[in-house]
């Protein structure tokens, strides 16, 4: 369960740049839903993620995360329940240090970074394996540096990195927004996979309404820091594509877009 | 000839195995160094004088330097001051504290023993005594080099270099990366400050100046290795640095056996160190990344 | 990277084997000077001079490797193993950090070192207290005089009481000279009132804060406040507080006068040492020397600025200086 209530945010204030983001905004995130959040630029979506993680800190109202008051604790203290995949491939990986040192790095996560070996000998078989079924050849590539993957390869790496060791909760940002629309499908449908498998509570912002429908079991649509629209349960399994299409463009409209 | 390049490189190499963590694997540009050169050499020589085996004041210069680099961590991490901020007020901060701890600035140890001239010393055979100082120097700089090269591939080093690398990386592994940034620079300062005691004993007397590019010669050296040798995977970047050291010395010693005016030198140094950095460019660039 | 060290090897034997052309009675002498300065300079110049008064004429039977360090402690280093390296007859350093270093590389290769321009050898642990030498090293001392200066601050201010006198922490030569002001100032009724700075930027405001307390401010050989003399005249000026010099050099600049040491002279008596040495006297038996009598130079316009009249015993010996 992750919830925001009555939280206040406004950027620069006291400058001529002062701009209201959110005003007594509350959301709650059920457990174990996949909820996606579509909505235009400034909308405020990143903003939320950024709030929940931790990045930036609200002005009023507080954040509760499995009902503890989390408003005040450190981003990296957060993160010990929270996996994220950012929308720059190069966010979520380390691209000097190789495939094998960036998966040891990820699956000690959670336990302490001590004098020990970096890396595990017993566990390259299990990554191996972990690699294969993705078809992009990784398994062969362990001793390669990151930085020499292309942008799809360091994506997959970024999301089985963020989701290797036991979560509550995964925050994806734009995750396949750099893509190209076949990359883009492949690590989509690998997030449903480990999504349901590992039964994780999934906040997912995109700009693929597509991708909002076909994989949320709930959908919001953001504007100006507020939701103006809401599907969860049967509503959800009756909105289609061209119904977000028809009210994102509403919206755009009315503001001079 | 040699001999003294060889010497002399690898104790400026201990300083690049420092510079090596801030410049190239944290990414910080760690003015400190300046400073806790002599900070080592200061505490190695006051200790010496004060009648403790001079092998030990190295384990007392290596703490002085750790100290060093928490200060450093701590203003940029806790106080939010810009990198290269941090590390001008700890090197300006530090010269006072030098200075008194030297109690002078100028501490000649030809009066007695040090790491170098010792009953253990000159009880090395004779066609091995020409060489003791080299073999010394030597032991210590692999033990710092291996040690350092341990520290890289346990998991606290991964995080280390992860800092450097990717920082948000850290964050998202549940880690705070104030305290790896705090922790490298702990360790950096402490390989500079032992090349400065080492120095010291070498040359058997510390000098309130002795820092002064301090920080271009360390530089100098990890570029100059990194950039020769890039091209080979299998070479550990430490022993790049300390190969970039010996022939950085050996560039000056050169200089210097040509008869070079050596008011010159200083704008050589400037000018082969632009090229070196230039050429560099040319690598594919290391992707800077702000969330 | 075998290929490299042989390569760097083979370069630096021939290159060594050029400089080390050791033909019948010609002498190599590696002379290592700390940095570029006006009076250590003048040492060299005096070093020449005085050698050649004993026979050892450049050019003739003497060959100087001159290298300067650039107030560099590693590059002092390199140039003292690069002169031990080469095995030349004798090394002159000049000012202490050459000194020593060029001891410390020489000093088990028995190459004699003589040294000029150290204010205080036996705190640099280059001469024993009792007045021998750790081994083949010697030369002279450039320590004030301090006591002359004394008399003639006297002379010229009878009603005095405070001296002022600004050096910079850093600067050793400044510590041991102003320890010995600090002692023989008491002979001469004088209080010694004292600021250390870090930098020369420091200057003005240290100096704001000494003015008032002295009745003059006398130089010692601190390279950062010799450096910025003119910023100190000016503002002595505007307080009308005269200041002495340390040299010649900075009576031309301005200061009302100075009990000196000449620095050739310095230069000239450290090579004569260097001829015995070269004669095959040992280093290790000859004390270092210092100047026994200092010069007197005044500067008239900047008397007359603060309308001191000089003694006429004191003016019979005066050297007057104007600026250049």
């Amino acid at each position: 369960m992750f919830e925001v209530r009555h939280i206040d945010k406004t950027y620069s204030p006291g400058t001529v740049q002062e701009t209201c983001l959110f005003r007594d905004f509350s959301l709650a995130i059920e457990p174990h839903s996949f909820v996606a959040v579509v909505g235009s630029n400034g909308s405020g979506k990143t903003s939320l993620l950024n709030i929940l993680c931790g990045s930036i800190d609200v002005d009023q109202g507080t954040i509760l995360m499995n009902g503890e008051d989390i408003t005040r604790m450190k981003d990296y203290k957060r993160y010990r329940k929270i996996g994220r995949v950012y929308q720059n491939p190069a966010l979520g990986t380390c691209p000097t240090m190789t495939i094998l040192e960036n998966l040891s790095m990820a699956d000690n996560k959670g336990k302490r970074f001590n004098l020990t070996g970096g890396v595990n000998k017993k566990r390259i078989e299990a990554y191996k394996e972990m690699l294969l079924p993705l078809g992009l050849g990784l398994e062969d590539k362990l001793s390669v540096p990151v930085g020499m993957l292309s942008g799809g390869q360091r994506q997959t790496l970024a999301l089985l990195m963020a989701t290797m060791t036991p979560l509550d909760f995964l925050i994806l940002d734009e995750h396949t927004a750099a893509l190209d629309p076949k990359t883009a499908e492949l690590v989509m449908a690998l997030t449903d996979r480990i999504v349901r498998e590992k039964q994780l509570t999934t906040l997912m912002v995109t700009h693929n309404l597509r991708h909002a429908v076909e994989y949320g079991d709930r959908v919001l649509m953001m504007h100006q820091g507020n939701i103006v629209l809401d599907k969860g349960g049967e509503e959800k399994k009756n909105l289609k594509v061209e119904d977000l299409l028809g009210l994102f463009n509403t919206i755009s409209i009315e503001c001079g877009n | 000839m040699l001999l003294s390049i060889l010497e002399q490189g690898l104790i400026y190499g201990i300083l690049a195995l420092g510079l090596l963590i801030t410049y190239r694997i944290l990414d910080f540009p760690d003015l400190t160094v300046d400073s806790s050169f002599p900070l080592g050499a200061a505490v190695s020589a006051v200790l010496t004088v004060r009648g403790m085996a001079p092998v030990w004041t190295l384990f007392f210069a290596v703490l002085a330097g750790c100290l060093a680099g928490l200060i450093t961590g701590l203003i940029h991490v806790k106080c939010h001051v810009r990198d290269l901020l941090s590390g001008i007020i700890t090197m300006t901060g530090l010269y006072s504290i030098n200075l008194n701890i030297a109690g002078k600035a100028n501490v000649p140890l030809f009066g007695g023993d040090t790491l170098f001239k010792n009953p253990f010393t000159r009880a090395f055979p004779a066609f091995l005594a020409p060489y003791a100082t080299l073999l010394i120097i030597l032991v210590i700089t692999l033990i710092a080099k291996l040690l350092l090269d341990w520290f890289l591939s346990t998991k606290a080093g991964f995080l280390l270099r992860a800092a450097g690398d990717n920082p948000s990386v850290v964050t998202t592994l549940a880690q705070d990366q104030g305290r790896v940034k705090i922790l490298g620079l702990m360790i950096a300062n402490a390989l500079v400050a032992l090349s400065g005691a080492v120095m010291c004993q070498q040359q058997r007397y510390f000098d309130i100046s002795m820092g002064t590019g301090a920080m271009v010669i360390g530089l100098a050296s990890v570029i100059i290795g990194t950039n020769i040798f890039r091209s080979l995977r299998f070479m550990r970047s430490t022993t790049m640095a300390l190969i970039g050291s010996v022939l950085y010395k050996a560039s000056v010693a050169i200089a210097l056996q040509l008869g070079l005016d050596a008011s010159f030198m200083k704008l050589i140094t400037a000018v082969l160190f632009l090229i070196i950095l230039v050429i560099s460019q040319f690598r594919p660039k290391k992707v800077r990344l702000h969330v | 990277m075998k290929k490299i060290f042989a390569a760097l090897l083979a370069l630096t034997l021939m290159l060594s084997m050029t400089s080390v052309f050791a033909e019948g009675k010609t002498y190599t002498i590696g002379v290592s000077q700390f940095a570029v300065h006006g009076s250590l300079d003048n040492c060299f110049e005096g070093f020449k001079l005085g050698l050649a008064e004993e026979g050892f004429v450049e050019g003739e039977n003497v060959v100087f490797d001159f290298e300067n360090s650039n107030a560099d402690t590693g590059i002092a280093a390199q140039i003292a193993d690069k002169f031990v390296n080469a095995n030349v007859d004798l090394i002159c350093a000049i000012a202490t950090p050459s000194a020593m270093s060029a001891f410390n590389a020489a000093q088990d290769r028995n190459i004699p070192v003589i040294y000029t321009a150290v204010s205080d050898p036996v705190a640099a642990q280059l001469a024993g207290t009792d007045g021998t030498n750790p081994g083949e090293v010697t030369g002279t001392s450039d320590a004030l005089p301090v006591e002359a200066q004394l008399r003639l601050i006297r002379a010229l201010q009878p009603e005095a009481t405070k001296i002022g006198i600004l050096h910079t922490t850093s600067e050793t030569n400044s510590d041991s000279s102003l320890e010995t002001y600090r002692q023989l100032a008491p002979n001469y009724g004088f209080e010694i009132i004292d600021k250390g700075i870090s930098t020369g930027a420091d200057i003005p405001l240290a100096l704001e804060a000494l003015l008032p307390l002295v009745d003059c401010t006398t130089n010692l050989t601190d390279n950062t406040v010799v450096q910025s003399l003119p910023v100190v005249l000016e503002l002595s000026a505007v307080a009308g507080k005269p200041v002495y010099g340390s040299e010649i050099e900075q009576v031309k600049l301005g200061c009302i006068a100075s009990e000196g040491i000449e620095y050739v002279e310095l230069g000239r008596q450290t090579g004569h040492i260097a001829a015995r040495v070269l004669r095959g006297e040992s280093a290790a038996t000859i004390p270092f020397e210092l100047i026994e009598n200092s010069l007197l130079y005044i500067n008239e316009e900047a008397l007359a600025q603060f309308g001191i009249t000089v003694p006429e015993e004191l003016l019979a010996r005066a050297i007057t200086v104007t600026a250049d």
